[in-house]
């Protein structure tokens, strides 16, 4: 019997394992391999050996556009999560025309890059400016500065983000057991302290799955960049993907954008790790 | 389990119509094919009436014209995958340099047509290939002109005269300016046109080869460029009060409704303008920057060329397909449905809102953009945009200097070991 | 059971989710409002952009489908989102639980979580051309190499959420049906394929929204097979020079409705969650 176990779980690895190399991994060390030359993306190139590496430690523009890349993503993920967990409790309590509800709520993240980018950027150009002015605050647009463009985007990214972050929750409060409410019920644990100490610890697998995707989306932020500054105003706002895209795909920096993608991938790949280090370790403290 | 029998029923059912769709016109092989893959979609109408007329009359060539949106994209990709179309169709600018550089496109100098090209066009492409090399690879088919848009009415009505150079431009916006009209509308929130006045501008205040001067190290930007941008700055206070919340399409819906006199933008914004108000008048003039009026020149570029892959099977054929394109019927189509300039010699009807820019066209006394030579990765629009909100010309420039030898580094390699060799030569 | 109709609703809770609706039917307005103008109507006025239209006339939506050639495209999105749907939920929930359950004994599968997992990260840009290329040499420069795309793609994501999800499940589940003499194979599809029910749900959902509006990989796997997917020919709408907002935004609220059903269907499987379907 623990023998059919074994053979049964290396025959499902081992062939989905197999895809995920092929087009995984092998394009993947193809991209490392071009990371050290000076291809265009077409035509001929030259090995250039490290040069790429060295020029992204000395080149300012990459390294601005990690720092926006981090700030922005901290932020969104703080305001996603907090926001959909609460909205998440919220559509799973006891409410008329859940339905709905759910479903207006998830229409954020269908509506196209297109239809948000006009939408927002009208709402920052026009509409808050005129706002603020009601309340008597004379303002422009939040987008047209270079100190205040990123919160625009953190807005924008959020708002998008949160309808599926609150579709993970809401599936994490399913595993949750309607009899440790009634345990916990009987000892008077209602509102917060239910929450904090009954629900919470039950979701935890949710929850840092939630962070590593958050995290992970907003630092590979790129649809929003395009759809509101295209990285303006004054450089301001380039994220990182949206420079290896731009200047890689859309420029003839193939090579260098690729050393740069290398050199991100390790990044994401640390801060994700650490990441899930911490939350296993609370998993198990439970 | 039941689940699963539904989701494999649905798969089976998506599955069959997939096949009957993709099943397409199965294509007759006696034919030659030639494809050609355009980069203007704007332009698509057009492309699918000239395939349409081409396949109509001729019984031994198959044409197939694609218009794709992102077409960089899905030409840089099918290059990698040495899936080369037949002929195709790109701007004048930087790509268009690399993929000579990158010994993609054929030479088209036995081409016959290539006699009837303005010869002020075919200047243009030469010039934009990194290094000279011998021979054409490039047809020029239509041309873009960028200076200022004018509201033709508004200027008839309050007795405006055209500026013919810089003193008269300024004047002519303060006095807009004291009607209580705004002079300039400007979308700067978006980068690119941000280049729009700025090259109109440089082609009249530098050399128009100063970036090959600076790639053979004989100048710097700092020397050549701070008449340019002190100029390009000052356009500024004629313009809304916070340019940089508004982007393209904000300007052109502004410049539509009439809420500024002026609009320095190229004549492709015209479609975009007309269909927010297709009663409005345009006019253009050229960017008056120069002191004197008889030292202006009109900034255009190839907007639209065709050029034959190396890999293209049947050259003869596909000249015939180019034979085709330069008939003047089919020329004037374009220019009538897409308000562009002919590269093409010979005697055309042209947009009314090209009217201001006609005598410059016709004369020849034309001058590429300057951002055709700019790599797009050092984003000179950013750059430019940067400049106009912090408004430091010293650090500016500086940047510009060092950012261009950092970004330009292969292609001046390039260059020196051309000079090197020529030099070797004598 | 609980009989829900005797429950009350949660007051405060309702009003707090009707307050946060304003920030989806504000922007859900604007577009609704912008796909039945004409471009002419367009200002930037701000009581211009909210008024309602001059007619609701449905020629942006026709012309919008006329030029998507909406049925095709739509044909073309649906064949590939419902198979990698399909096969995301099949090979992704036996991958999950293979390394779920494998993962904290023994090494070779944590390693192999952590390897599928990080291939999350690899950011696309440095992928799209190796797989133009390598798809290209393949054969695979089609819709089929797409859906084997996609399927690896979102391969890291499924994969973490199956096997968060199974941490809640006991292994004791599994060890009675051993007991009885089923196989793995068969307790799996029995007993645990089921339970991970409200998890399907989840991942098909995820899965469909990132297909369904993915525009980068059709681009540029199936460039030059004349096969369009919806957000494909979405792009007809711009160009550098104009953009048509209102054709784009008629044809967005088409591609939207599909999702929209799609997601209703799958919520209620979130809802009936392992409390009230396996464990009993």
């Amino acid at each position: 019997m623990k023998n059919d176990r074994k053979r049964t779980f290396l025959l499902i690895t081992i062939p989905i394992l197999a895809l995920f190399i092929c087009f995984n991994t092998i394009p993947l060390i193809r991209g490392v391999y071009y990371s050290f030359t000076n291809f265009k993306g077409f035509g001929s190139y030259d090995n250039v050996g490290i040069r790429n590496y060295l020029d992204l430690f000395t080149d300012a523009r990459v390294g601005k556009s990690y720092l926006f890349t981090i700030k922005l993503a901290v932020a969104a993920t703080i305001l996603t999560n907090v926001v959909s967990l609460i909205l998440a409790l919220a559509l799973n309590s006891k409410i008329r025309a859940k339905s709905f509800f759910r479903g207006a709520y998830f229409l954020p993240n269908i509506l196209g890059a297109l239809v948000v980018g006009y939408i927002f950027n009208y709402f920052f150009t026009y509409i808050l400016p005129a706002m603020m002015k009601m309340v008597g605050v004379e303002a422009g647009s939040i987008l047209s500065k270079p100190s205040t463009a990123w919160i625009g985007i953190v807005i924008v990214c959020a708002w998008q983000a949160i309808a599926m972050n609150t579709i993970i929750y809401i599936s994490g409060l399913q595993t949750v057991p309607e009899d440790v409410y009634e345990a916990g019920g009987l000892d008077g644990a209602t509102g917060w302290k239910r929450f904090r100490y009954l629900t919470f610890p039950l979701i935890i697998p949710f929850f840092s799955i939630n962070m590593v995707l958050s995290v992970k989306n907003f630092l590979m932020v790129f649809d929003q960049i395009m759809a509101l500054t295209k990285g303006g105003p004054a450089q301001s706002t380039e994220s990182i993907s949206y420079l290896i895209y731009n200047n890689g795909m859309a420029g003839g920096q193939f090579g260098f954008q690729s050393a740069n993608a290398v050199l991100f991938f390790i990044v994401i790949v640390c801060i994700s790790v650490a990441q899930l280090k911490f939350s296993s370790s609370k998993e198990e403290q439970l | 389990m039941k689940g699963i029998k539904c989701m494999g029923m649905a798969v089976l059912a998506v599955a069959a119509a997939g096949a009957i769709t993709g099943c397409g016109s199965d294509t007759d092989s006696s034919k030659v094919q030639i494809e050609i893959l355009q980069y203007k979609p704007e332009a698509a109408n057009y492309f699918e009436t000239v395939e349409e007329k081409f396949n109509a009359t001729h019984d031994d060539i198959e044409l197939k014209i694609s218009s794709p949106n992102d077409a960089m994209t899905i030409l840089k990709t099918r290059f990698i995958r040495e899936d080369y179309p037949d002929i195709i169709g790109i701007g004048g600018d930087i790509n268009y340099s690399y993929f000579v550089d990158a010994d993609i496109l054929s030479d088209l100098s036995d081409y016959p047509g290539m006699k009837d090209v303005n010869p002020g066009y075919l200047n243009t492409a030469e010039a934009l290939e990194l290094v000279p090399t011998e021979g054409t690879y490039i047809m020029p088919y239509v041309a873009n002109a960028a200076g200022v848009l004018y509201n033709r009415e508004m200027f008839a009505e309050h007795g405006w005269e055209i500026p013919t150079n810089w003193e008269e431009l300024n004047s002519l916006c303060e006095k807009i300016q004291s009607e209580g009209i705004l002079p300039f509308y400007f979308g700067f929130k978006e980068t690119w046109t941000c280049l729009a006045p700025w090259n109109a501008m440089a082609v009249e205040l530098t050399p128009a080869d100063v970036t090959k001067q600076v790639n053979r190290g004989e100048t710097t930007f700092t020397e050549e460029f701070p008449e340019l941008a002190e100029k390009f700055l000052s356009l500024l206070q004629y313009g809304p009060d916070d340019p940089f919340a508004y982007n393209y399409n904000d300007a052109c819906t502004a410049f539509a409704r009439g809420e500024s006199a002026m609009y320095p933008i190229g004549s492709y914004a015209c479609p975009q303008i007309l269909s927010v108000n297709p009663d409005l008048d345009i006019d253009s003039f050229v960017m008056p920057a120069t002191e004197k009026a008889q030292d202006r020149t009109l900034n255009s570029g190839i907007d639209l060329g065709f050029c034959v892959t190396a890999e293209c099977k049947n050259k003869e054929a596909a000249y015939e397909v180019l034979d085709f394109l330069y008939e003047d019927e089919n020329i004037q189509d374009y220019l009538n449905e897409q308000n562009a300039v002919p590269c093409k010699a010979g005697d055309f009807a042209l947009a009314p809102m090209l009217d201001g820019m006609k005598d410059f066209i016709t004369e020849g006394n034309v001058t590429d953009y300057q951002d055709h030579y700019y790599p797009s990765e050092m984003a000179v629009d950013a750059q430019l945009q940067s400049y106009l909100i912090e408004k430091d010309q010293d650090a500016f420039l500086e940047k510009f200097d060092k950012d261009w030898l950092r970004y330009n580094r292969d292609i001046i390699r390039l260059v020196a070991e051309y000079e090197a060799e020529q030099g070797a030569d004598k | 059971m609980m009989t829900k109709t005797k429950e009350k609703a949660n007051w405060p809770v309702m009003i707090f989710l009707i307050l946060g609706l304003s920030t989806i039917v504000f922007p859900l307005y604007m577009t609704v409002v912008i796909a039945f103008k004409q471009p002419s109507e367009m200002t930037n006025s701000i009581s211009g952009i909210l008024s309602l239209p001059a007619s609701w006339s449905l020629a942006n939506f026709k012309e919008a489908m006329r030029v998507t050639d909406f049925w095709r495209s739509l044909g073309n999105s649906l064949l590939i989102t419902v198979i990698t749907v399909v096969l995301s939920v099949v090979l992704h929930s036996l991958m999950g639980y293979a390394l779920g359950r494998n993962k904290a004994k023994n090494k070779f599968y944590n390693f192999v979580y952590l390897f599928i997992v990080s291939g999350m990260f690899v950011p696309f840009a440095i992928l799209m051309m190796p797989l133009a290329k390598q798809t290209a040499e393949m054969g695979l420069g089609n819709w089929v190499g797409v859906i084997l795309l996609y399927v690896v793609f979102y391969m890291p994501m499924n994969i973490m959420l199956y096997s968060g999800y199974l941490v809640n499940i006991p292994v004791a589940l599994e060890e009675a049906a051993r007991v009885d003499g089923a196989t793995t194979w068969t307790t799996y599809w029995k007993i645990i394929f089921p339970i991970m029910k409200p998890m399907h749900a989840t991942v098909a959902v995820l899965t469909a929204l990132a297909v369904w509006n993915d525009v980068m990989t059709p681009l540029v796997i199936m460039a030059g097979t004349a096969q369009n997917t919806l957000p494909l020919a979405q792009l007809n709408f711009q160009s550098q020079f104009g953009t048509n907002y209102n054709l784009a935004f008629a044809s967005y609220l088409l591609a939207l409705i599909p999702l929209l059903i799609f997601y209703l269907v799958c919520q209620k499987q979130i809802l009936n969650g392992v409390v009230n379907g396996a464990v009993k």
